[in-house]
């Protein structure tokens, strides 16, 4: 706070002075700026045109994906698995990543690895993994059927229930790796002070505990909801055509209909979507002292 | 920096363009077992004798296909192509023709050769079962393949606007083979939505594999060769040829193909007798060469679509590539309802 006040009383010479020494900071990244131009935002740009001019001029690749039953569809499933596994990721990831941090070194080291660890593996080789797990006659539903808890087979393959499970096991650890950070500056006298001053336990943690976890939640949670929202092999090996998501809608407009129009539109709506949800998070979901920088 | 960038970039650009020199060309198809034995009985005996490597690229994408011939950056120089996409596309001009001596024409089954394509090799959709699920009554016809009460089980589908499952469903219908085109669309769609909950999706040989042999779907409808190969190691599963679903893969070359004459030379090749006849007995996909029979085991023609001519039903790539568009946009939106 002291440092946005000390911000906006400086002199008008002394902000220029300031903003030109941040803007030869960027030099260095030039090489980095020259490639994103070229390599994403004039193909983007190139994306959009065909979206707005194929077949012909006009907005009718937009109309036909809103209001198309099956995209709208498709808009609507895209933005519900994406927030199933946000959410769903948050849940098992923060006491997860408590627990990494609380735990003995040693022991916390290893639960890391084996978290970072599965992330090594290629995503096509895990995805089909978990095809082969959750099918009707996989180890997963022969077990509960072996112990008597299920009759007949669970539908894990093949449909919501499966592109959750395969989604929120390759997200994991980009919540863990969020949260790490921000659990390690947890001062623990900040608790004792709580229960000092009376606060009882679920208190300090809906009071303490989640504000200051807030940034590393939304870093986290925005990574994994944009990524989701992207996400292409493992709606399409896991789930069944009605669990169908926004980018296979893409390659499948591009691929069999050569419809780049639609495929284009389809893309810029995601974009937008994207930037849309950045922006929500660099508002307010940002680190606090950070604001204005 | 920016020095070392442009370096970095103008090797890689370099390195490109030295790996598509003449004496290569490149040979994209459908990847997995199907293109290994492309690979092995097309591409490395061609090369033996011309010296014109052949590098492998895949899997077949039309989005792609069209893209580069727009663009005129074309780095495809054969692609193996579905029926209905070598017709639409030799409509829309993607294709440059293909030149065959006479004498190679003359040998073509007349159904898979036209001046833009020429076959690659036929198949069939044909009924597949894994055999330890169904002890008794094995599933047979169409209306097996549709009737979840005698046969219980999930039925594995190509996922893909296609020809072959609404075929599958009219005649499960009662439709004649003879009458089945143009397709009565509402009627297929029903028949289909009387099983609906039932289907799982593969949309690649490999997963229609995996998900025949372990059960996941006991009775499936996929491609013969790809069945045969699941027999050939030893997995039980067997295959019904009633009513099987007839159509040819396609080798095209793309406009602006940047090794026309290797393209051309390598086509002549694979639908040589000798390279069919080594292809069909290694995939168990039929010959488009009418040379190749006599080249062939007993064993291994048996094993061919061809052997079940008599329960042929020819999917009609006409008819597909007139209506591709409307029967996909049907297709994909009775799957996602």
């Amino acid at each position: 706070m002291a440092d946005q006040i000390s911000l906006s009383r400086a002199a008008p010479a002394a902000s220029r002075e300031a903003r030109r020494r941040r803007a030869r900071g960027f030099a260095p990244a030039a090489p980095v700026l020259a490639f994103l131009l070229l390599c994403f935002a004039l193909p983007v740009l190139a994306l959009l045109l065909r979206s707005i001019l194929e077949p012909h001029p006009g907005l009718q690749n937009y109309a036909a994906l809103l209001a198309t039953g099956t995209y709208a569809n498709v808009l609507e499933n895209t933005f519900l698995i994406s927030f199933i596994v946000t959410a769903i990721t948050a849940v098992v990831g923060l006491p997860l990543a408590w627990f990494i941090t609380v735990a003995p070194r040693r022991l916390g080291r290893l639960v890391f690895g084996i978290v970072i660890l599965s992330m090594w593996t290629n995503l096509l080789a895990r995805t089909y993994a978990w095809m082969v797990l959750l099918q009707d006659t996989g180890p997963i539903n022969n077990f509960l059927i072996w112990t008597g808890l299920i009759k007949n087979p669970l539908p894990l393959y093949g449909s919501l229930a499966g592109v959750v499970i395969g989604m929120v096991y390759i997200m994991l650890p980009f919540m863990v790796i969020s949260l790490r950070g921000p659990l390690a500056a947890l001062d623990p006298a900040m608790f004792q002070a709580a229960s000092l001053c009376g606060a009882a336990r679920l208190q300090s943690f809906t009071r303490i505990f989640l504000p200051l976890l807030l940034p590393g939640l939304g870093a986290g949670g925005l990574i994994i909801f944009v990524m989701s929202l992207g996400y292409y092999i493992t709606p399409s090996l896991l789930g069944g055509a009605q669990d169908m998501m926004l980018a296979e809608l893409i390659a499948q407009q591009v691929q069999t209909l050569l419809n780049w129009g639609l495929a284009g539109a389809a893309s810029f709506v995601l974009l937008v979507v994207t930037l849309a949800l950045y922006a929500v998070q660099a508002r307010y979901l940002a680190p606090h002292g950070r604001k204005g920088h | 920096m920016m020095r070392r960038l442009g370096l970095g970039l103008c090797l890689a650009l370099g390195g490109i363009a030295a790996a598509q020199a003449q004496s290569s060309m490149v040979f994209t198809s459908w990847g997995g077992t199907t293109q290994q034995a492309q690979q092995k009985d097309w591409a490395d005996p061609f090369t033996k004798t011309t010296g014109i490597k052949v590098l492998q690229d895949g899997p077949t994408d039309y989005g792609k296909f069209k893209a580069m011939v727009e663009s005129g950056n074309v780095s495809w120089d054969v692609v193996d192509v579905e029926g209905d996409f070598a017709q639409a596309a030799a409509k829309a001009g993607l294709l440059a023709p293909i030149d065959l001596p006479a004498a190679d024409a003359a040998q073509l089954d007349p159904r898979f050769n036209s001046p833009d394509a020429v076959g690659s090799f036929y198949y069939s959709f044909v009924i597949a079962y894994n055999k330890s699920k169904f002890k008794g009554d094995a599933p047979k016809t169409m209306a097996d393949l549709f009737d979840t009460a005698k046969f219980p089980g999930k039925r594995c589908f190509y996922k893909w606007s296609f020809a072959g499952v609404l075929e599958a469903a009219l005649l499960a219908d009662g439709v004649k083979p003879d009458q089945l085109y143009p397709l009565d669309l509402d009627r297929a769609f029903k028949k289909l939505d009387s099983i609906k909950s039932d289907i799982v999706w593969w949309s690649t040989g490999a997963q229609s594999q995996q998900q025949l042999a372990s059960g996941q779907c006991p009775i499936s409808l996929m491609w013969n060769g790809r069945v045969q190969a699941l027999q050939d190691s030893g997995v039980p599963v067997a295959m019904s040829w009633d009513d099987n679903l007839t159509t040819g893969d396609m080798l095209v070359i793309p406009k602006g193909a940047p090794h026309l004459a290797a393209a051309q030379k390598f086509i002549a090749y694979a639908t040589s007798a000798k390279a069919q006849a080594a292809f069909a007995t290694d995939t168990g996909y039929a010959p488009v060469n009418k040379g190749a029979a006599a080249l062939m085991g007993p064993k291994a023609l048996a094993a061919l679509p061809g052997a079940h001519a008599a329960s042929h039903v020819d999917l009609n790539m006409a008819y597909w590539a007139a209506h591709r568009d409307d029967i996909a946009n049907r297709w994909y939106a009775w799957q996602t309802k």
